[in-house]
């Protein structure tokens, strides 16, 4: 019998990210490219690319001249991977024994699922099932080890059979490109004239030995099942803290209403392959420069379904102000609990902070929004309105201090938040000037000549001279 | 500081600058030298010094610029010293310019390429010629400064100064009041010392931007490394005055009137010891001259040429040029005593002289190109003599250069490498944080061969929005003021400068990229414009074939031959060119060459000499091609606008195809001077860089009007300028073209099977891969066999066969075989060859070797067919126990493997080797049927023109010549030859797919018959690669878009 089935998703990070876009954003031809050989290379395309001409392999610049709307994005192998944990943790949900093979496939084992859902095929047909909720593009391909199921995915000619003679028959067709062995060894195969898996298989292995080398011999057993490689089987992760990279910058909650959508149905299949509901989420909109609008969403009871967690989100959403663009959104679980367990407590837990600091802040921030809470903080510009600037707390954390590298600058430590026209007259330069021309690249050229000078009160002050007259921009006593 | 710098301010205070850092320091300074010395001059100041770090190599540009202007040009250069802080070196006299060339070639062999090292010590040396201006660092203390200053003074003496700059920093009044204290303490002068990095204020975007360059970050990345304002230009007197005290200000005047150095005054010496004692040069000259010319006019010159080879020498004598021809005459000396083929070309090459002392094999009495137009005693420009030698031997000339005259005296030309649009666009827009992925897809929106529409227009058009946004319109504008700018120094293809002392007193010398070679900081236009003379050694690989064809047939054929000896004007040899048999012929075998010569049908040296000048950019955008295939044909009558202009006309039935004839015509027809023409040929030679084309339009186009010529001659005349800016082609160059274009087609048509083995063994070269050349041999007639191991050496061979030699190919075709291995083997081969796999292991072969041999089937002999001789060699024992040497015990027999289809072998023969002697990937589909109704190239011949026909065939080559605009040159190969079709961008754009990948590209379109030249135009492709990849032949050999 067909023990292993394997699924292949040839353009996973892809699929994933078109399925987080709205249905129309798919007929725009769009391609990931990744760098091997020295060379930009399409990896994965979508339908309308390919259908333009694009193929897996290509150049990156002769993709954009076959196909000048193509966009281009690159392949984040790391990314990739996440998701393919996310479609583990929803898969488990049906099947036990899960394998990841990154980049982009997962090995199901069979028989011990047989039972459970009536058979093989019932097996089979539960995964479809469960794909459906995904528009991702896969290949399904049973075998009667798990490298056999994998190469008739990889090679594009899955078979689904429990069957072993089926699986047999369309492994041994398999040209030796498609055996999955390193480059070099397909080379030397093919030079002996053995252009076929089969062709392979039947050669005596001691011959293959000697030429082959015991990797090659490996290969054999574990493509035959006399020998199973060890494996690492999936374990669902006991708390739930998922991120959505956005493929556009999202302007409105709406915007983000599809990437929530399948946040949640991960957050469902999470609560399902523990058996456990959910009191709260805490959904987290990240902005540009590094800070993030929090919602916490509160469930008046425990639940575990999607349909119900979406519904209260956009309730929750809808409260609040998006005052800045959204790159990526990501969802918590906050108190997952075993279903039909009942609350123990109704006081919260004390807190166990160490930070107390950090806690305080936290709870501040949570509060008032994260943008009250703020931080004095020394940028490096030579424009003094960028100089010093008051950033959200978080913000702060691991930019690089970089006063010293900065010439002793005399700046006064009160900067007016204005600055204020004056009168020349009333003022008697002591120093000067200091010239800041400056800002060229961000549209914000700055022209202006400082002086330090005092006022008829004897008052120092820091006050310029620009085209549109004098100024004073700040108080040194 | 406020109110302490006002000076009583006399109006004619004429100011100096003594530090401009130019765009030759590279990623640091923002403008042109010529910038620079423009805005001096409009500023009235009285000197301006360049001052490169670490380098002059941009001192001579602005020399040109302020040659014969009120304005004293100051060389120096500006160091960055550890502890020391900056100092500006300026020179004061000849002797203080070659201390710092000293310097700097010191300072940057210290370091990597591109880089310098120095300390202090350097610069308490003798540097007794230069002045010395100096910043100290921040960081010093008086009691440092005070030593420092010491140690300088005792070096410097009276000629030190510290340099106070002020930009209006914040620590401006600081360091005022810090210089004026040193002043007092050390006893120094202080100096009004500017730091000018521009020429103009708008260029501080451009600056910051290079030093975002510099430090590969964006610039809002690096802020603290950008200075604070824009002034860092070059300031008027007034604001100078504003800003220094008015003697620190005429202490600056004092230094600068302390110069006096002129670059003008480097007078180049050329090495003396080519002369023997108690000759002159000219005496030495004129015997080495006659003593050639017994050797090459055996039956005596003829009148004509000896007026000629007299006057020549006189021009010589007059403009001091032997020891340029004594120095080249020495280098062809050593390569004729090796052995070592070479050429002469250019300007001077096909003189009589030059024929006489064995520098070019150009037969005077053949051609007549007058000496006079290329050394003329007006025209005050060195003579331009290129020499190439074998590809596979130019370094041991090279070698004998820096052996000869020593690493001191000889070096490399640079080149100067610049910003054009692609790596200016990159390189800017990464500075202004842009993506490189989105940088690339800028970049393919431009088409650079639109010339209605600027590169911006373009870009704005393609993507919408660009223009809006700030950082959109800073990427368009400073990509374009970058454009032109100086990157880096990269070395000339072979220019050497050998001096008669030491080279670093003349200009310093720096690393280059390669190992052992040198290069200086100036490139050719600088040697130019300095009257410094260059030799060319450059590579050509056709003499290596040819030298090997002379070889061949002196062995196989007991014929003797030099270049000089092939016998000229050989009718068979110009009827087969003039068939387009042309394939591995010199020049003539590209395809639009082959495609020009069944319409050109040369009959004479001189055809071929307009032959191989006519297909280049030049005469093509002139439109001058048709007007001359017209008049040759007789369907257009012959005339000349007036007696001067047929007299440069003539030659060329009064059509202007050489760069010489547009230079001379811009004389004659337009009354350029001689100067004017000179410069019109300095422009044509720089075009790409600075477009100084454009200001000779006018001037050509209005001369030639008031002279009675017709508006439209004046405007091809200027497009064929333009052309020849693109790709300069003077009628000397292709004078020693042809000879060698000849000499490889005699060979061709008289020794084919020599021909085609000497090409085969000096690749890689030329237009044709191993497979093309072999293709076309067989179909010569050439017998090929294919490598053995028992047979075959390195190099392919000609061994007699029943129909003639044939050629035996070598094992150098097999890929990743290495050479040194396998003539170890093969030293220990007997004459009945291998005994086994075995004993191939034994002598040394290595197991990957063993497996390649096996994989092109070179094992034949020994161990069967390729899939057996693979497998058993997988099987051969790596060591054998000493016991058992020599006992060739077969490895246990297994079952057989599979015989190789005759598709596989195929394959597998490109695999290994690239070519196959097997029959053709697209006879083997029409065996089975997969090309039902394609026709054979060959018989495109006897198609009606007009006539609609498929044809198939493997892409060897797609071509978008820039002269033909919106066409691509497709040819295909099949089993008969090769097919060129012609796609138009509009049918390109329906069949993209098959256009750009299809590797078995199959096209329905019309037969056009010209000239016996057949072109199919295509009207539809489609991609035939699967039914390739069937046979298991994958066939990527195509060279696309050259």
């Amino acid at each position: 019998m067909n023990a292993w089935l394997y699924l292949h998703f040839p353009h996973l990070l892809l699929d994933y990210q078109q399925a987080l876009q709205p249905p129309e954003a798919a007929v725009v031809p769009t391609a990931l490219i990744q760098t091997r050989a020295r060379q930009q290379q399409v990896v994965q395309a979508n339908l309308a690319a390919l259908q333009q001409g694009i193929r897996l392999g290509m150049a990156d610049v002769l993709a954009s001249t076959m196909c000048p709307q193509l966009q281009l994005r690159p392949y984040q192998e790391a990314q990739e991977h996440r998701v393919l944990t996310q479609l583990a943790q929803v898969l488990y949900q049906d099947i036990g024994h899960l394998v990841l093979t990154p980049p982009h496939g997962l090995i199901c084992e069979v028989r011990s699922m047989v039972q459970l859902h009536r058979g093989f095929h019932g097996v089979v047909q539960r995964l479809h099932q469960r794909l459906q909720q995904w528009p991702l593009r896969y290949l399904l391909s049973s075998g009667y080890s798990p490298l056999a199921a994998q190469l008739l995915g990889w090679a594009g000619c899955p078979v689904v059979s429990e069957h072993a003679t089926e699986v047999k028959q369309a492994l041994w067709r398999l040209p030796i490109e498609c055996s999955g062995l390193p480059a070099e060894q397909i080379a030397k195969l093919r030079d002996v004239g053995l252009v076929t898996v089969g062709a392979l298989l039947q050669r005596p292995r001691a011959e293959l030995g000697e030429r082959f080398g015991g990797a090659l011999l490996h290969y054999l057993a574990a493509l035959t099942g006399e020998l199973i490689p060890p494996q690492s089987p999936y374990h669902p992760p006991d708390r739930f803290d998922e991120k959505i990279e956005l493929v556009a910058e999202a302007q409105s909650w709406p915007q983000v209403m599809f990437p929530l959508k399948r946040l949640l149905q991960q957050v469902e299949g999470f609560l399902e392959s523990h058996q456990w509901s959910t009191r709260g989420l805490l959904i987290r909109a990240h902005h540009r420069d590094g800070s993030t609008t929090q919602i916490k969403v509160r469930l008046a009871r425990p639940t575990w379904q999607q349909g119900e967690l979406l519904q209260l989100s956009q309730l929750h959403l809808a409260r609040q102000q998006l005052a800045q663009p959204v790159l990526a959104l990501s969802v918590r679980v906050l108190q997952p609990e075993p279903r039909q367990a009942v609350a123990t407590s109704l006081i919260a837990q004390p807190a166990t902070k160490t930070d107390e600091l950090t806690g305080l802040i936290g709870r501040l921030q949570a509060r008032l929004g994260e943008h009250k809470v703020q931080q004095l903080h020394t940028a490096m510009d030579w424009r003094p309105e960028y100089q010093g600037q008051l950033q959200p707390w978080q913000a702060t954390a691991g930019q690089p201090q970089v006063t010293q590298r900065m010439p002793r600058l005399r700046r006064p430590y009160w900067l007016l938040a204005q600055a204020q026209p004056i009168l020349r007259q009333q003022w008697q330069l002591q120093w000067g000037p200091e010239r800041i021309v400056s800002g060229w690249w961000q549209a914000d050229t700055i022209q202006r000549d400082y002086y330090i000078a005092v006022d008829r009160q004897y008052r120092q002050g820091w006050i310029y001279h620009c085209s549109d007259g004098w100024f004073l921009h700040g108080w040194f006593s | 500081m406020v109110g302490s710098a006002k000076l009583t301010s006399p109006a004619d205070y004429a100011p100096v600058a003594l530090h401009c850092v130019t765009n030759y320091s590279f990623l640091r300074g923002a403008s042109h030298p010529h910038e620079f010395v423009e805005q001096a001059l409009a500023y009235g100041y009285q000197a301006l010094a360049i001052t490169d770090e670490c380098s002059v190599a941009g001192v001579v540009r602005a020399y040109v610029a302020a040659r014969e202007r009120p304005l004293q040009l100051i060389v120096g250069s500006k160091f960055r010293v550890p502890k020391l802080g900056t100092v500006i070196v300026l020179v004061r006299n000849r002797q203080g310019y070659a201390q710092l060339c000293q310097l700097i070639t010191q300072a940057r062999q210290r370091a990597h390429k591109g880089n310098y090292a120095v300390t202090e010590e350097d610069f308490l040396q003798p540097l007794s010629h230069c002045s010395l201006l100096w910043r100290p660092a921040p960081e010093l203390s008086l009691e440092q400064c005070q030593q420092y200053a010491k140690q300088l003074k005792g070096s410097f003496g009276d000629y030190l100064w510290l340099a106070y700059s002020r930009h209006f920093h914040a620590d401006d009044a600081e360091r005022y009041q810090r210089y004026r204290h040193l002043s007092d303490s050390c006893q120094l002068p202080v100096a009004a010392v500017c730091e000018v990095y521009y020429h103009h204020p708008q260029r501080q975007a451009l600056h910051d931007v290079l030093t975002g360059i510099r430090l590969r970050q964006p610039v809002s990345q690096v802020v603290t490394e950008l200075p604070q304002n824009q002034e860092h230009y070059l300031r008027s007197a007034e604001q100078l005055q504003q800003c220094y005290p008015a003697d620190w200000l005429s202490q600056s005047c004092v230094i600068a009137q302390q110069c006096h150095f002129c670059l003008g005054e480097l007078k180049y010496e050329y090495p003396t010891e080519l002369v023997p004692a108690g000759m002159t040069a000219t005496e030495h000259l004129r015997n080495l001259t006659y003593a050639g010319a017994r050797q090459r006019f055996p039956q005596g010159m003829q009148t004509q040429v000896k007026e000629k080879l007299e006057k020549e020498l006189q021009l010589i004598a007059q403009l001091k040029y032997e020891y340029f021809f004594l120095t080249i005459h020495d280098l062809v000396q050593f390569a004729r005593q090796r052995g070592i083929l070479y050429q002469g070309r250019g300007s001077a090459a096909n003189s009589v002289v030059c024929y006489c002392l064995h520098i070019t094999a150009v037969n005077p009495e053949q051609i007549d190109v007058l000496f006079e137009r290329f050394i003329s005693a007006e025209r005050d420009e060195p003579p331009d003599i290129d020499v190439d030698f074998e590809h596979e031997r130019r370094e041991e000339v090279i070698q004998y250069i820096y052996q000869k005259y020593g690493r001191q005296r000889a070096a490399l030309a640079a080149t100067v490498i610049r910003y054009r649009l692609r790596s200016a666009l990159r390189d800017v827009g990464k500075a202004l944080g842009y993506h490189e992925h989105e940088l690339q897809h800028y970049l393919q929106q431009v088409d650079r061969r639109d010339q209605h529409r600027s590169w911006q227009q373009q870009l704005i058009e393609q993507v919408p929005g660009l223009d809006l946004t700030q950082r959109g319109r800073c990427l368009l504008q400073l990509t374009q003021e970058i454009l032109g700018f100086p990157r880096h120094l990269s070395q000339h293809v072979g220019g050497f400068v050998i001096a008669a002392t030491k080279l670093t007193e003349l200009v310093p010398i720096e690393q280059a990229n390669m190992p052992e070679r040198t290069v200086i900081q100036w490139d050719k236009d600088d040697l130019e414009t300095l009257h410094l003379i260059k030799v060319d050694v450059l590579a050509l690989g056709m003499l290596t074939a040819l030298r090997k064809m002379l070889q061949l047939i002196a062995i196989h054929y007991q014929r003797c031959l030099t270049l000089a000896d092939i016998p000229q004007e050989d009718a068979n040899v110009y009827r087969m060119l003039q068939q387009a048999d042309a394939v591995g012929v010199f020049q003539v075998e590209s395809r639009a060459q082959m495609s020009m010569l069944p319409r050109l049908r040369p009959q004479t040296f001189y055809d071929l000499v307009v032959q191989i000048a006519i297909v280049r950019p030049g005469p093509i955008q002139g439109d001058m091609v048709h007007p001359y295939l017209r008049r040759r044909a007789g369907l257009e009558a012959i005339t000349y606008p007036s007696d001067e202009v047929r007299q440069v006309l003539e030659r060329t039935l009064g059509v202007p195809i050489f760069q010489e004839q547009v230079i001379k015509l811009a004389m004659v027809a337009a009354g350029f001077s001689g100067g004017e023409a000179d410069q019109l040929r300095r422009a044509m030679a720089t075009w790409k860089s600075t477009g100084q084309l454009q200001q000779f339009e006018q001037k050509l186009i209005q001369g030639m009007l008031q002279r009675g010529y017709q508006l439209e001659f004046a405007q091809q005349i200027y497009a064929q300028i333009c052309g020849f800016g693109e790709y300069g082609f003077p009628e000397s160059h292709s004078a020693s073209f042809a000879n060698l274009a000849y000499a490889s087609a005699w060979v061709k048509y008289y020794y084919p099977a020599v021909f085609y083995c000497a090409l085969l063994n000096s690749l890689p070269m030329g237009f044709y891969s191993a497979n093309q050349l072999l293709q076309d041999a067989r179909r010569h007639h050439v017998p090929v066999l294919p490598i053995d191991i028992q047979v075959s050496q390195w190099d392919h061979f000609l061994e007699p066969g029943e129909r003639g030699l044939q050629i035996r190919l070598g094992l150098r075709l097999i890929k990743g075989l290495s050479q040194g291995s396998m003539a170890q083997v093969l030293a220990q081969r007997s004459a009945i060859g291998f005994a086994s796999l075995q004993q191939l292991r034994e002598v040394g072969l290595s197991a990957a070797d063993l497996r390649r041999l096996a994989a092109a089937d070179a094992l034949h002999a020994l161990a069967g067919n390729r899939h057996q001789s693979q497998w058993d060699s997988l099987a051969v024992q790596t060591e054998q126990l000493p016991l058992f040497q020599g006992i060739h015990e077969q490895p246990v027999p297994s079952q057989p493997v599979p015989l190789p289809t005759e598709a596989q072998d195929i394959a597998g023969d490109y695999r290994a080797m690239a070519v196959s002697l097997r029959r053709h990937p697209l006879a083997l589909l029409r065996e089975r049927h997969g090309l039902r109704g394609y026709k054979l190239a060959s018989e495109l011949a006897y198609c009606r023109p007009g006539q609609w026909v498929q044809v198939a065939g493997l892409v060897t080559g797609r071509q978008r010549p820039s002269t033909a605009s919106g066409v691509t040159f497709i040819t295909l190969e099949d089993e008969s030859g090769f097919m060129n079709v012609v796609v138009w961008a509009s049918t390109a754009a329906v069949h993209r797919s098959a256009y750009l990948t299809a590797q078995l590209l199959k096209v329905k379109g019309k037969v056009e018959i010209e000239a016996g030249v057949i072109h199919v135009v295509a009207g539809i492709l489609i991609d035939g690669t699967a039914q390739l990849a069937e046979l298991g032949v994958s066939a990527n050999r195509s060279r696309d878009f050259h």
